[in-house]
């Protein structure tokens, strides 16, 4: 996968550290992720992955910790303006395991809404924005359908039209085929693979070992709240440096 | 001779209808205000809350109706038997409804409101345009539901002197001394709303469980 | 302090109608709910008619029915035989709703294996259904138990001494209707909150007590 080199990261976490009570989910951990590249988390479940991806978009707030987005430095010790929540929010755009759309609002107005009330687009704009989405993500048709009557892949995917309806520089996904059923999920996987050639700074958690090796210029293996390996895909499942790395590995090639 | 009764009794219960109505558009807003304070953020303000919504629960219809209009006076506040009755529902409305908005309101998913936050929408747009419309569907039967014993406490405005339907068949039984019949029909009138709202209800509750299951 | 203890006087008789009818109606209901579930649709109609009726009149009116509209030859209800009654009447409606959500509430698997086992349908229902339904009606029919304590307050309006009735002879008395009647107020909540309680401790325990 080309990747456009950038000096400064797009994304950069330092020192992110959350716990829950005594239990540390996150261990002071520190993450680069390049402008334009794919970056897959893996790792066995409570590790931590979820969480790290959460605390980019502040769905999760870190104890203490440095995010940077597109430049823009956050210092979770130092508080966080609402104003810097918004920008953070609207910079970074996340796709969830639930897909989590609007059941009570048509697939249109789910990807128009956001577009109106945050980015203050005027309806017009929102709505052919919308389309265009659609049709990329292959579901023109189903503009006028409500998430309730449509499939599981179908749902997600109108869930990444809907984050990418506000130009994200980011996107997170979360296990975004973990709910689906195979076939469903290489139809999302397809969309994915699009935008990842199209130049999207992905950050993804996924338990989908092909696709990670084959779109992801980095590979960042978390256990136990700590990053306990990352680089190249194809380096690392063919060549465990770590441990813990080989037997997750392993057990997932059993599955 | 029944029919002769008719026009005041209908009188009556088109103020029963109207304190009803007017009890419910303040005290439903009112019920969603306490249902936001007692699942704010800061422990004082959902203690105070809760407080004052399991006063508004704990106490009958008809003490609240009576302390409205025979108590306040002692402090200074008189209001009319009109007043005073759709003063003393709204409030009662407010109570009950706090804790139906409020379990619909925590019955959605919470990766709805995570997903508007995540896209960007402020605190209150999440809520006013994501999870209200989806709680609002929830906290319909029930709603309905009270809407039902709301209109059915009017009658309790007698005690107050306010002339809606009871009061209307009240003293056309003294006068006519036929207590029974007036009242039979008096109370058929209340059936004659209640009823019907009551089936529509549990065709709603069918209809929402099924799309839930 | 005087206005207090006056007001306590009612406690007794307003917990003694809340009471009554609730028992009244939790019997009553049993029949009810049965008729509701027959197979005699004349039967089912018309209970249906009758329990509909019941919820949809106010308590009040049904009340001045009793008290003010019945005279069969000699017989007039007292205000406390009206109020027990009506009261006990509405609870039973009431509760055969409560009752009826309970039973349909079992599963369906539950019927099928007692009849596989060769239990007949008054054994199938007595012996396994019932008493399933009893559990989970427990917590609707306590929820009841207290909006029926407040209800009780009614009975002032054809001048049983409960509570309320004290409290207006209170506050016309001696001129402090808004402390009359916050006493009032606090005396049902106060009342209440031990059935809370209980709701809350029979809710938990009938719940143990259930093998999912």
């Amino acid at each position: 996968m080309s990747t456009t080199a950038s000096p400064m990261p797009k994304v950069r976490l330092r020192q992110v550290t959350k716990a829950f009570g005594d239990h540390v989910v996150l261990d002071s951990v520190d993450l680069d992720v390049a402008a334009g590249s794919v970056t897959a988390l893996i790792g066995p479940s409570g590790a931590g992955k979820s969480t790290l991806l959460r605390c980019i978009n502040l769905l999760e707030r870190p104890d203490t910790g440095e995010i940077v987005v597109n430049g823009e430095v956050l210092r979770v010790q130092e508080g966080i303006t609402a104003r810097e929540l918004a920008q953070l929010r609207r910079s970074v755009g996340m796709v969830f395991q639930s897909f989590n759309l609007f059941p009570h609002l048509s697939v249109l107005r789910n990807i128009t809404l956001p577009q109106e009330r945050i980015l203050g687009r005027s309806k017009e704009e929102a709505r052919d924005r919308a389309h265009a989405l659609l049709e990329r993500v292959g579901l023109s048709g189903k503009a006028a359908a409500f998430p309730g009557r449509l499939s599981g892949g179908q749902q997600q995917r109108i869930a990444i039209a809907r984050a990418l309806a506000l130009d994200p520089e980011v996107m997170l996904f979360d296990e975004p085929t973990s709910a689906l059923d195979p076939e469903l999920g290489l139809e999302v996987l397809a969309v994915m693979r699009e935008l990842a050639a199209d130049g999207m700074t992905m950050i993804v958690v996924t338990h989908e070992m092909q696709f990670a090796q084959d779109v992801s210029d980095q590979l960042v293996v978390m256990a136990d709240g700590r990053i306990i390996e990352s680089g190249d895909p194809a380096l690392i499942m063919r060549d465990p440096q770590h441990e813990r790395t080989r037997q997750f590995l392993s057990a997932v090639r059993d599955r | 001779m029944i029919i002769e009764w008719l026009p005041a009794l209908a009188s009556g219960l088109l103020l029963s209808l109207q304190i009803a109505g007017m009890a419910l558009l303040i005290g439903v807003p009112l019920g969603l205000v306490f249902a936001s304070l007692v699942m704010s953020r800061w422990k004082a303000v959902r203690i105070a809350a809760i407080i004052v919504v399991e006063i508004g629960r704990g106490a009958p219809a008809l003490v609240v109706l009576q302390l409205v209009y025979y108590g306040l006076p002692s402090a200074g506040i008189t209001f009319d038997s009109m007043t005073s009755a759709w003063v003393a529902l709204s409030l009662t409305t407010a109570a009950f409804t706090s804790e139906i908005l409020r379990a619909g309101i925590q019955s959605v998913h919470v990766g709805q409101p995570e997903a508007a936050h995540a896209l960007g929408f402020t605190a209150l747009d999440s809520f006013w345009f994501i999870v209200l419309p989806q709680a609002m569907r929830i906290a319909l039967p029930p709603l309905l539901g009270f809407a039902i014993q709301i209109f059915q406490a009017t009658s309790l405005a007698f005690t107050i002197a306010v002339p809606e339907l009871l009061s209307r068949a009240y003293s056309i039984g003294s006068s006519s001394f036929r207590y029974l019949e007036v009242l039979a029909v008096a109370g058929l009138l209340y059936a004659v709303i209640s009823i019907p709202i009551g089936w529509f209800v549990a065709r709603l509750e069918k209809r929402l469980s099924a799309h839930l299951a | 302090m005087d206005g207090f203890l006056a007001i306590l006087v009612g406690v007794p008789l307003t917990l003694y109608i809340a009471a009554s009818s609730f028992l009244i109606g939790a019997v009553v209901a049993v029949p009810l709910v049965l008729a509701l579930r027959s197979k005699v649709t004349v039967l089912r109609v018309i209970v249906r008619g009758l329990v509909d009726l019941l919820r949809g009149v106010p308590i009040v009116v049904w009340l001045f029915i009793l008290y003010y509209g019945i005279s069969i030859g000699t017989f007039r209800f007292d205000s406390v035989s009206a109020a027990i009654v009506g009261l006990g009447l509405i609870a039973a409606a009431y509760l055969a709703e409560v009752y009826r959500g309970a039973i349909l509430s079992i599963p369906e698997g539950q019927w099928e294996a007692s009849n596989a086992l060769g239990f007949s349908r008054v054994s199938t229902f007595s012996l396994i259904i019932a008493p399933q339904a009893l559990r989970v009606a427990l917590p609707s029919a306590t929820t009841f138990g207290i909006a029926l304590l407040k209800d009780s307050s009614i009975a002032s309006v054809i001048g049983v001494t409960e509570i309320v009735f004290l409290t207006q002879a209170e506050a016309r008395s001696n001129q402090s209707g808004l402390e009359m009647y916050i006493i009032a107020a606090v005396v049902y909540i106060a009342l209440s909150f031990p059935l809370g309680l209980l709701s809350r401790w029979l809710d938990a325990r009938f719940r143990k007590a259930v093998v999912a």
